[in-house]
């Protein structure tokens, strides 16, 4: 049919189908700008509509229903969060764990995983599988026995707790990802400055390291993620509003949920937000290039 | 011969050496742990104590023939694989979707990804503003339109809770499926369709005999992972309902967090953990045949 509907129709063919292909582009493209209109709003709204919020005063708030942009667009809550609440020990307590549970992991996990990517010894592999297993083991599964501990060594209540319990979760990340970040770099580089007079730990510090720094940074920022979203450690681990983290803290505030507490909760929450918007436009390209080469944890 | 050799045994030493400290930790975090929370379940371990009379099996036996557990395990299995399925789905529409070229692909990409960089508690924070019976946007929205006659709870009615939850799971953790799929997609060579397109092969078939299969292996691997990680999920949950209205979003993590932290049973709560590992245990095995089978095809 094909044939004799092009061999009939010579000259007005070629000129017809390349318009349907226009018009298929066309409505190809508009059909894209559509979907992705739709899934930026729907995905976005949440995180727009905290924003928005955390500017209105209390009593709009509570509007019913309630109103799209703030009528009087204010700063009360972000002052409030500020001087009726702790949420500047909570701010510090957090950056106190999540940056420990970065530096344990990142120094103990470069080390084991330089040796796992270096060295070939017996036990090798089942090393990095237990590794892994640990990894998958339930937090819930490893929160009783370290509550014992905790409990029986006198640490509960401290912020030294919340970054040893941290590093348990983020120590076989790092040991993976820095293995293969270290895999990538070629050994050969190593050896001629090992020819040039450097020791095997010299060569390591000069060359391997800085070379796998794009790495080292996106599992770094892995880990403190990680810490930094930590919940269920501290909910278990500490009791003081002094030791409290922040996701903690502003869950103790919803648990209240009294009449005035949205507009310091949403304000909480964009200041939390803020420092992981940060540190994902510090390392936006080696984070997607780290996440989508190997199996990642969550969170 | 001597200096050689020298290198060889400096070599070992550094190679223990750096392996140690990570070896320490993890035996330390991880391995007497779960010993630890073997001989746990073991006991029976009452309110205020931590360890207990060694009592073998019993605490199993309680948690087999209580019908809490079994209610954890069904909720468990409801929020694992409606979160999972459709984190999926929509992970890989969106990924096909992001695949293209268009204007503001950057922008567009970072708002899709962004909910995965939000801390937990701030995703249940807002949602649960949203998510409220009078004050709440969603409400408000779907009585404008006409949708709804009066609020739904969202939050606070037995039939509606594990949706809401699901819901706000999916918002935070389909990025990561976007994240991974993205990535293969790309790699996908581009002669394979050029050459589809030349045999007249249309969009569909397209997708169904290039993308798809090129894609499976990571598909079910991104599964794999987020069907462990949700398994274990315990803040979301915790945080929007607390497990209820009544149980009817305790999963097993939950059930473990309030019989140890609330109920102070620990030798209980202990075998309910470990149960809970066996179960995702056996569902992994599940996963790695499906994922083998997978890459043999390819």
């Amino acid at each position: 049919m094909t044939t004799t509907f092009t061999a009939s129709t010579t000259d007005a063919a070629p000129r017809r189908n390349r318009e349907m292909a226009d018009v298929q582009y066309l409505a190809t493209r508009a059909m894209t700008y559509l979907l992705v209109l739709t899934a930026v709003s729907v995905i976005g709204f949440p995180l727009f509509w905290m924003l928005l919020c955390s500017f209105k005063p209390g009593g709009e708030l509570y509007a019913v229903p309630p109103t799209f942009l703030p009528q009087i667009w204010t700063l009360q809550n972000y002052r409030d969060l500020f001087v009726q609440t702790n949420f500047l020990t909570y701010f510090a307590n957090s950056l106190i764990v999540a940056g420990g549970a970065t530096f344990a992991s990142l120094v103990i996990g470069g080390l084991g995983a330089y040796s796992l990517s270096r060295f070939k010894f017996f036990g090798i592999g089942a090393f990095s599988n237990i590794a892994l297993v640990c990894y998958m083991l339930p937090e819930v599964l490893i929160v009783l026995p370290l509550y014992i501990y905790v409990v029986k060594l006198g640490l509960a209540d401290t912020l030294f707790s919340l970054i040893v319990a941290n590093t348990a979760f983020t120590l076989p990340l790092a040991l993976w990802f820095m293995r293969s970040y270290f895999n990538a770099i070629p050994v050969s580089l190593e050896e001629s400055a090992m020819i040039d007079g450097c020791t095997r730990l010299q060569a390591m510090m000069k060359i391997t390291v800085p070379l796998a720094l794009p790495g080292i940074v996106s599992v770094g920022v892995f880990s403190f993620n990680h810490a930094w979203n930590e919940f269920l450690f501290a909910l278990v681990f500490t009791s003081s509003e002094t030791k409290k983290t922040l996701p903690l803290g502003l869950a103790t505030w919803i648990g209240q949920d009294n009449i005035y507490s949205w507009g310091m909760l949403l304000a909480g929450a964009v200041l939390v937000t803020i420092p992981v918007v940060l540190f994902y436009l510090l390392v936006q390209r080696k984070l997607v290039v780290g996440l989508s080469e190997g199996g990642t944890k969550g969170e | 011969m001597a200096e050689s050799h020298n290198s060889l045994s400096g070599d070992r030493f550094l190679a223990y050496a750096t392996l140690t400290p990570s070896a320490f930790v993890l035996f330390l975090l991880a391995g007497v742990p779960t010993v630890t929370v073997f001989l746990t379940s073991m006991q029976d371990i009452g309110m205020g104590e931590t360890s207990g009379p060694f009592i073998g099996l019993d605490n199993f036996i309680w948690a087999l023939s209580d019908p809490t557990f079994y209610s954890a395990l069904w909720h468990t299995f409801v929020w694992v694989f409606g979160s999972v399925s459709i984190e999926m789905v929509l992970g890989l529409g969106l990924a096909l979707l992001l695949n293209r070229t268009f204007v503001f692909r950057g922008a567009a990409r970072a708002i899709i990804l962004a909910p995965y960089l939000v801390p937990t508690v701030v995703a249940v924070m807002t949602w649960r503003y949203m998510f409220h019976d009078i004050v709440g946007i969603i409400n408000a929205v779907l009585i404008d339109v006409g949708i709804i006659d009066g609020p739904l709870l969202w939050l606070s009615s037995q039939s509606l809770a594990m949706f809401s939850v699901i819901m706000v799971g999916v918002w935070k953790f389909f990025p990561f499926a976007v994240i991974a799929l993205l990535g293969i997609l790309q790699s996908i060579p581009q002669e394979q369709y050029e050459a589809a397109r030349i045999d007249g092969a249309s969009p569909f078939q397209q997708f169904m005999r290039i993308t798809l299969p090129y894609v499976m292996p990571v598909f079910l691997l991104t599964a794999l992972l987020r069907t462990i990680w949700s398994f274990h999920k315990f803040e979301i949950i915790y945080l929007m309902t607390g497990g209820g209205p009544l149980d009817s979003t305790t999963t097993l993590p939950i059930l473990v967090y309030l019989k140890a932290f609330s109920d102070f049973e620990f030798g209980r709560a202990a075998a309910v953990a470990i149960l809970t590992f066996g179960i995702l245990c056996i569902l992994l095995g599940g996963y790695f045949i499906l994922i083998k089978r997978a890459e043999a095809r390819q």
